[in-house]
């Protein structure tokens, strides 16, 4: 390529999102990243497109339009029903190699599908792949760096992946304009969709499914969802979360009992003590269960992992009680209490009860 | 491929994240400044690794890619109980990215011989990004389970849980495979005294210390250079800024007794508005 060639911005290939469904719900993540993907192919001038894979997928390629995708490649077959790594690889693989002009940009989630595929494309095309990014543009890059000579040059239009590092303490822009497509995975909640609009236009495209035996090696036996709706962490003013701090089963009275002193209330969890089975699974927090975002968060014997935090830490106020006073929450807590549960707690309750009794005594007062 | 099995497992030295570790000017870590640890998750691959061995009886190699003194994660993990070690160093190495490290412990993979499984760690905390295995996976053409929480082996066929968005999926995969275990799986045990013994010895000895672990470099492996270290890496850390903790600035209440603190915490925030009256 002469020098002249690299910078005469050359038709570009589209920005490709992988779409991901689970039980044929389409998972919001997808939403977000077509969010990011127009305002990065309209930075490009090229097209946003989208892979859907699954069966009997009902009306999710038009919803897939409406949100912002220019074309749809549909994959439907029975054996697409689940997410498995091999044949949605193969799929996703063939139809990145169909393309005349090779996809410029790739695009997944940081889910756990996202964070499973994205490497074996990506080490397929043997590109550049950066994951959990927090934000993503477009931009110029010119490398200076000799050690490479191959690498000397200005490019133009390149992914800028940026992410956090080094627990979230640094920012990294990482680029690899070397080689198309360009890959980075998005952490969940990061980037805004659009509106949808149903009156957009769209192609939708049906693509061949080329499944090979060796896919096969694996099977999936079974799917357990177990995310349930009754318990209402969502519309809640205070939640009161239980870690395995607690300790046991039982324990987790002591959250009921805090949680009773609040008028709007509700009580959450962990991961790990939801596995323990000390709670079902709907008061499960984080990246693999809800995301709340309550006017208090009160969280009790949690270390703050970063997959509980990406489901919590845009509540109003964060109390946090944790008798390791180097816990991963205080970082982000507002108010940190070192010190055990078991006595913090109870005493939190008895002076809530104090000021409740004080302020219902008042009332009682004025009304006269 | 029935049992014994020869297990892989596929452990980093990272540096220690309580001791800051320094940046070089192009985004790369400047490890001789850090403290050095074993990568927390990779505990969990190891505790794996060594619950085949001692339930279906085979053999551990644990596999390390890093500058020499990577070698001190290897000997903590024949302390644990693994069989071999296998230490890939090489100046040529430098500034590996995911593409390019998958790339040099395939090589090494191949080169250490037969496995029926290979265990990574969920994700390193230094470059934190869960890839290393599932790329390495399709080097090797394997099937992969990613944030598998438990197993089980039976008639050479493996039985897993892994961790999906709200809930989990049953699996059922042939062997060889590459699993990558989540940080619920069981806790990794104390070491073994036998372990301990053993390594007590070879620190003493370095002849008997290389029948255990065994360092190749890229020509040993027969790696091609051009895909290793920067060259080989198709990704660049292009700039770096520090940002503020979120949230950041905890109020912090310690030292009095529980009374005081929640008392602190009662008294400064706006918890008294939701009280059920
Ligand atoms: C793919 C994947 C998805 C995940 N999704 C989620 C998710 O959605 N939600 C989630 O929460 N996790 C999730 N996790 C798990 C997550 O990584 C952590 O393992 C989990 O959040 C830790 O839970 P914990 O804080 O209760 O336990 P721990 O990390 O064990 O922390 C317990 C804390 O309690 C403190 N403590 C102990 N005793 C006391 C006492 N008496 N008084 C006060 N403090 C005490 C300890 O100091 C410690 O900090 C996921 C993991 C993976 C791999
Ligand atoms: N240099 C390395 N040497 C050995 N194993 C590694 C190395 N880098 C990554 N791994 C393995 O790959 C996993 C994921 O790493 P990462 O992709 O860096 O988050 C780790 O937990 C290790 O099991």
């Amino acid at each position: 390529m002469t020098e002249e060639d690299k910078t005469a911005n050359p038709v570009r290939g589209e920005v490709l999102i992988v779409a991901e469904q689970i039980l044929g719900e389409l998972q919001h993540i997808t939403l977000e990243l077509l969010g990011a993907g127009t305002y990065l192919a309209g930075k490009l001038g090229s097209k946003l497109s989208c892979i859907v894979l699954g069966h009997s997928l009902g009306d999710i390629p038009q919803k897939l339009v409406a949100c912002g995708a220019d074309t749809v490649y549909v994959a439907d077959h029975p054996e697409l029903n689940t997410y498995r790594t091999l044949p949605y690889r193969r799929v996703v693989c063939n139809l990145l190699d169909s393309m005349d002009t090779p996809a410029h940009i790739c695009l997944l989630g940081s889910t756990t599908t996202g964070r499973d595929l994205a490497p074996r494309i990506a080490a397929h095309f043997e590109t550049g792949l950066t994951a959990d990014c927090t934000e993503l543009d477009i931009g110029s890059y010119e490398h200076k760096s000799k050690l490479d000579p191959t690498k000397v040059g200005l490019y133009e239009g390149c992914l800028y992946a940026i992410r956090p590092a080094f627990g979230e303490s640094l920012k990294a822009r990482i680029l690899g304009p070397w080689k198309n497509p360009q890959m980075a995975t998005t952490r969940p909640g990061q980037m805004t969709p659009l509106k949808p609009d149903p009156n957009r236009p769209g192609r939708i495209i049906s693509i061949p499914v080329n499944i090979m035996t060796e896919d096969n090696r694996l099977i999936i036996a079974e799917t357990l969802r177990e995310i349930g709706k009754g318990v209402k962490l969502q519309e809640a003013d205070v939640i009161v979360s239980g870690g395995y701090g607690l300790g046991s089963k039982d324990a987790f009275q002591l959250m009921y009992n805090l949680a009773a002193c609040f008028a709007n209330s509700a009580v959450g969890a962990t991961r790990k003590v939801v596995d323990q089975s000390w709670i079902p699974y709907e008061h499960q927090i984080g990246q693999t269960g809800k995301t709340v975002r309550p006017k208090v968060y009160i969280a009790c014997g949690i270390s703050g992992a970063i997959q509980h935090r990406v489901g919590m830490a845009n509540s109003g106020l964060i109390i946090a009680i944790n008798k390791d006073v180097d816990a991963a929450i205080f970082k982000f807590a507002h108010h940190g209490i070192v010190g055990d549960v078991f006595q913090v707690v109870p005493e939190m309750i008895r002076q809530l009860e104090a000021v409740k009794q004080e302020k219902e005594v008042q009332t009682v007062v004025s009304a006269h | 491929m029935p049992a014994p099995y020869e297990i892989f497992v596929l452990v980093k030295q990272v540096p220690d994240q309580g001791s800051k570790a320094g940046l070089n000017p192009d985004g790369t870590i400047d490890r001789a400044r850090a403290k050095r640890m074993l990568n927390p998750f990779d505990r969990y691959a190891l505790q794996a690794a060594l619950n085949v061995k001692k339930t279906y009886g085979g053999r551990v190699t644990a596999i390390s890619m890093g500058p020499p003194p990577a070698v001190e994660v290897l000997l903590e993990t024949l302390e644990h109980g693994v069989d071999r070690g296998v230490l890939l160093s090489d100046k040529r190495l430098a500034a590996s990215d995911t593409l390019a490290t998958a790339y040099a412990l395939y090589k090494t993979i191949i080169w250490a011989g037969h496995y029926d499984v290979i265990f990574c760690g969920l994700q390193t905390t230094d470059g934190d990004t869960a890839q290393v295995g599932p790329q390495l996976a399709e080097r090797l053409g394997l099937p992969q389970i990613t944030y598998c929480q438990d197993f089980r082996i039976a008639a050479d066929q493996v039985y897993a849980d892994r961790i999906i968005e709200g809930g989990y999926q049953k699996i059922i995969s042939q062997m060889p495979l590459l699993i990558t275990v989540a940080n619920s799986y069981h806790r990794l045990e104390y070491k073994s005294f036998h372990g301990s013994w053993k390594v007590q010895q070879l620190l003493r000895n370095t002849e008997e210390q290389n029948k255990y672990i065994q360092s190749v470099d890229l020509d040993v492996i027969g790696a091609d250079e051009q895909r290793c270290g920067l060259k080989g890496s198709p990704t660049i850390v292009a700039a770096t800024e520090k940002v503020g903790e979120i949230g950041g600035n905890c109020s912090m209440h310690e030292g009095h007794s529980a009374e005081e603190l929640v008392g602190e915490v009662v008294q400064s925030t706006n918890l008294q508005e939701f009280l059920a009256i």
